[in-house]
């Protein structure tokens, strides 16, 4: 494909890239569109509001709005947990993906058949066991609660996409630079960190995606708001009275909590795309 | 509903053939042939070899171990719990009343037409999201691969989104536009046949599952398509380059010399796509929470376990549906050969 | 590996639960309560600030929301009192569930003192649903029923004379005449069951002839004339269309939406709905003449000339068997349910008082019309089946009544009687 296009090309692509766009784009903008309904206008059967209306993000986010507390202690506990399991998981895996990249020693296979077991593990097989246990231990309905079975998740992903990142990683710069009479240290910060970091960061944001995914666990292993994490809380939503429908603030939680997923994708989309197929630190 | 953990644990690897590494291209666990391939020359050599091989062994573990033993931890020790209650019949608001039945559990469930029905449904929902996310995710990651620099950013990001959203949040949405009071979908296309104001989506099995797959599909496509892009730097350049120059059609390009240069990544990312798929569970939950046909292996374990507090049962459920994915992944392996290895890069 | 995962567990605990403790209970060592509600508009807050100001310091009351729908909320009480949680002071319980917490001892016994004072001049209904084995364990709270509203245009239209009794059957045939939508709840949740429940008991019979027994021994009134009766009623609205598209997913807020459209006629559902209403008009979403053409009646008559017997709902409060201040817990849950409360929350919430005396209130009677009718309807009501085993009970009646095209008298009622026995027997899955 030559940089000089045809004016067919440049239609078929105008055409791709608005297909993609709808397609990609379509149901954000809708949940989007509902959420800035007026209650009584939740069942206009519209798709762009009637009028548009703030009163469900009052809801979710203005003091004494009625989910307010609901949703900002689910927010608080949804970023808390995602990010601590995030960085445990990221901590555990650039050690072992090291080790795997780097030297040479039994079982290494074994861990990585390990992350590869783990990973396609039926989330909803442990939750059961892991319920009961917590009752016992008194982990249930807290953070540490929901963070070790996070890392059932976070952990083998890390583990793979660190060790695919790592390989590519040109060690022998560390030696150069050392024989070019810096310091051990003084080496691996210029010479490695620099191309490590940006594997160990995209690995972190993906990672942090998966755990702020998480439903079952959500749901199963808490009861307060002591823990529960945004997509749990979404159930507990209320409207204006016992039996309304909460479709509003629902919709309004659903964007806010969508918001940093754009965010971070517009942001990091070349390094999210380049962790999850090439594993490729191509700067 | 964690879309992204499987599957991505394997195309990082893809792209890694020029990595160089400073150790053992080919690792192995076996100490030994180490020792064999490394060819030293003499006892003496031999033995500061294998200390320095068991130095590194040690520190490989102090590394690594951590995290085995957390992987171990958060999914071993369960699974092996959930077998050993499996055998009671155990119900949290009746504790005094348990007692051991041994495989009881499982001869109630493997009798139910309740289990059948779960297990068929699952198992459509996966062969259907699978199929359809096998081809547009091939789209995407052809768009994606073939786009001009200064689309591929936006095509990229847009892609992403999906991806990086809540699965939950993506139930609701799709709900809300479906949904005979909110939605506004039957009032666009009451043009089509069979749609109309009336139509109440989620009072039927079949028209539930088409939006239930229609966002099991949103969602986990741009995955599916990562994997696939990733299997798309792998064909050479130059093999497709000599067949238009021989005057293939783009078709035939696609189907004799792209598609069998990636069969490997193709099968591997069906496999785990279809192992995620296996596992759906938010969507369902959301929609209808099993009403209408829709209840499917997950959440029937769910509302066993958890919603009614039948430990129990509840458990030999789920040791049911974790076997069901090994059965899954030995037939893939066995039968149509899916190299994990190979696509993962330890060969 | 176990000792491993609680060695780690305990560690991250450590680091994490000990900031956070911070702003738990007990600063200033007043004792904290508990209160766990179900989803409102606010109200259950209000009387928790109002009671723990009353209290000048003899305790606080904080308040734990509950999920929207009453499995779910059973679901989280007793998974925390299974683990005989000891942070669970006062509940608010749906009365489905009382019979089976009281059973596996999940509730503080009621003092006797206490239990006088919260049943005095309380409709019967609510004392009944907070009783199990002829005890109160619960504190009647809020009362609930269910009305038949109706557009007074299209009774009119169809010559029914509302101020007596109506049938299913007249109902049924006055929406069909005008092309016209029946609101009820279809949909597979506790409100199919709500709805059974009351067509069976409105024909004299009962969903479980015998609630006290122990789950292999219970036996089901459905394969009767009774439970006949209500089949054919349901299935009558499934299949004829009456019951509109949106049937087998309708809950009480859609059946709302239904009620009020181009094509509403009448409607079974909670007082909620005027509240509801009302707030729409005025925020300009429905027009005045919609709400003036609303009217009430009694629940109507499974068969015609026997009473009606309305569904029974509302909240009791259950005070926690592991809580560390169960007594206090009983004081605070007779602030709660004072009349004065009991009034302000049916005027605020619109959910109707168990005390007689709330009725009584000016505001009340301005806010609902309606007051006498639903303290009438709150006398004829039947309880759902009072059972420890009421969730596999309801379960398995939404698995086999549903949807309400398929409800069929001859067949339903045998399949439903065989599959729910099967299950309490352990011998089937849900």
């Amino acid at each position: 494909m030559g940089s000089v296009l045809s004016t067919r090309a440049k239609v078929w692509w105008a055409v791709i890239t608005v297909v993609v766009l709808v397609g990609a784009l379509f149901p954000v903008v809708s949940i989007f569109m509902t959420s800035f309904k007026a209650s009584s206008d939740i069942n206009s059967g519209t798709f762009l509001p009637p009028r548009w209306s703030t009163e469900n993000y009052e809801q979710i986010l203005a003091s004494g709005g009625s989910a307010q507390e609901l949703f900002l202690s689910a927010l608080r506990n949804s970023i808390g947990i995602s990010l601590i399991a995030t960085v445990i998981a990221v901590v555990l895996a650039t050690l072992c993906a090291y080790a795997i990249a780097r030297l040479d020693f039994p079982g290494k296979r074994l861990i990585l058949t390990t992350a590869l077991g783990v990973s396609i593990f039926p989330v909803v097989s442990i939750v059961t066991p892991l319920f009961n246990l917590w009752r016992n231990i008194g982990l249930y309905d807290t953070w540490p609660g929901l963070i070790i079975p996070y890392l059932s998740l976070t952990l083998p992903i890390s583990i793979w996409t660190l060790s695919a990142f790592f390989r590519q990683i040109p060690w022998e710069l560390e030696q150069a630079a050392q024989v070019d009479g810096a310091t051990p240290w003084q080496a691996f910060r210029k010479a490695i960190v620099p191309l490590a970091a940006p594997g160990v960061f995209t690995t972190a944001l993906i990672a942090f995606f998966i755990a702020w995914n998480d439903f079952v666990y959500g749901i199963s292993l808490t009861s307060t708001s002591a823990a529960r994490p945004v997509p749990a809380a979404l159930a507990f939503f209320t409207g204006a009275s016992y039996f309304e429908e909460p479709t509003g603030a629902i919709s309004a939680a659903a964007v806010v909590v969508t918001i940093p997923v754009v965010v971070l994708v517009v942001l990091f989309q070349r390094q999210i795309v380049s962790g999850l197929t090439q594993g490729a630190v191509k700067g | 509903m964690n879309a992204q953990t499987g599957p991505a644990a394997e195309p990082p690897t893809h792209g890694r053939h020029a990595a160089p590494s400073t150790t053992e291209d080919r690792p192995t666990d076996r100490a030994p042939r180490d020792d064999a391939r490394r060819g030293a020359p003499d006892a003496e050599a031999r033995a500061a070899r294998s200390d320095r091989a068991r130095a590194e062994a040690r520190l490989g573990w102090y590394l690594a171990g951590p995290a085995f033993v957390v992987m171990l931890a958060v999914t071993l020790y369960p699974i092996l719990q959930a077998v050993y209650d499996s055998l009671f019949n155990y119900k949290l608001t009746a504790p005094d009343d348990r007692s051991f039945v041994g495989l009881n559990n499982y001869v109630v469930i493997l009798t139910d037409p309740v289990w059948w029905q779960a297990l068929w449904v699952t198992l459509l929902i996966t062969v259907i999201t699978v199929a359809i996310e096998l081809v547009l995710g091939f789209a995407l990651a052809l768009v994606m691969h073939r786009a001009i620099k200064r689309l591929r950013g936006l095509l990229r990001t847009a892609i992403l989104v999906p991806y990086g959203i809540i699965t939950v949040v993506s139930a609701f949405a799709w709900f809300y536009a479906f949904d005979i009071t909110s939605g506004y979908v039957n009032h666009w296309f009451d043009w089509v046949p069979g749609i109309g104001p009336d139509l109440n989506w989620f009072a039927q099995q079949g028209t539930s599952l088409v939006v239930i797959i229609a966002s099991e599909v949103w969602k986990t496509t741009p995955f599916i398509s990562l994997l696939l892009l990733a299997g798309l730097a792998q064909v050479p350049g130059d093999l497709e380059e000599a067949a238009k120059v021989d005057g293939a059609t783009a078709w035939q390009r696609f189907a004799r010399v792209i598609v069998p240069n990636m069969k490997a990544a193709i099968l591997v990312a069906v496999l785990f796509r279809a192992l995620d798929a296996f596992r759906i569970f938010d969507n369902v939950f959301i929609m209808t929470n099993g009403a209408n046909g829709t209840e499917v292996l997950s959440l029937l374990a769910y509302r066993t376990s958890i919603g009614q507090l039948q430990i129990g049962m509840g458990s030999a459920i789920s040791v049911l549906l974790f076997l069901c994915v090994v059965l899954i992944c030995f037939v893939a392996i066995k039968l149509f050969k899916v190299d994990l290895a190979g696509a993962r890069g330890e060969k | 590996m176990r000792r491993r995962t609680r060695a780690l567990a305990v560690l991250v605990a450590a680091g994490l639960v000990a900031p956070l403790a911070a702003c738990g209970p007990g600063d200033d060592g007043t004792p904290v309560l508990t209160w766990y509600i179900n989803p409102d508009n606010g109200g259950q807050a209000d009387i928790a600030a109002s009671c723990t100001d009353a209290a000048d310091g003899a305790y606080r009351i904080e308040t734990q929301l509950l999920p929207r729908d009453a499995a779910s909320q059973r679901e989280q009480l007793a998974r925390r009192l299974a683990a005989k949680d000891s942070s669970i002071d006062i509940m608010s319980l749906d009365p489905v569930f009382i019979a089976e917490f009281a059973e596996a001892d999940f509730l503080a016994p009621v003092p006797d003192d206490v239990a006088d004072a919260t049943t005095k001049d309380v409709v019967q209904g609510a004392i009944d649903a907070s009783s199990w084995k002829d005890e109160l364990v619960a504190i009647p709270f809020w009362a609930n029923t269910q009305l038949l509203w109706y557009r007074s245009s299209v009774a009119e239209a169809a010559g029914l004379d509302m101020s007596k009794p109506v049938t299913w059957e007249q109902i049924m045939q006055a929406a069909q005449d005008q092309d016209k939508l029946l609101a009820v709840q279809g949909a597979k949740a506790e409100s199919l069951t709500v709805w059974i429940n009351a067509l069976v008991e409105g024909a004299g019979g009962h969903i479980i002839d015998n609630p006290e027994a122990p789950a292999d021994e219970v036996e089901l009134g459905l394969d009767t004339d009774a439970g006949r009766a209500a089949a054919q009623i349901i299935g009558d609205i499934g299949t004829s269309g009456v019951g509109g598209a949106g049937l087998p997913s309708e809950d009480e807020p859609a059946s709302l939406t239904v009620f009020q459209g181009d094509r509403g006629s009448f409607m079974v559902n909670w007082p909620f709905v005027w509240s509801s209403t009302q707030g729409a008009v005025e925020a300009g979403s429905l027009d005045q003449s919609l709400l003036d053409d609303i009217g009430w009646a009694l629940y109507p008559q499974t068969v015609e000339g026997s009473d009606a017997r309305p569904p029974y709902g509302g909240i009791s409060l259950g005070i926690g068997a592991f809580g560390k201040h169960t007594d206090l817990a009983y004081e605070a849950a007779q602030c709660i349910v004072s009349p004065d409360n009991q009034a302000e929350y049916f005027v605020t919430n619109g959910n109707p008082a168990a005390s007689i005396e709330a009725y009584e209130d000016p505001d009340v009677q301005k806010a609902f019309p309606m007051y006498d009718v639903i303290r009438d309807s709150l006398d004829q009501a039947a309880p759902r089946p009072q059972t420890p085993f009421y969730n596999e009970v309801s379960t398995g009646l939404q698995q086999t009544w549903y949807p309400p095209a398929d409800v069929n008298p001859d067949s339903t009622p045998p399949a439903s009687t065989e599959f729910i026995t099967a299950v309490l027997q352990g011998e089937r899955l849900l």
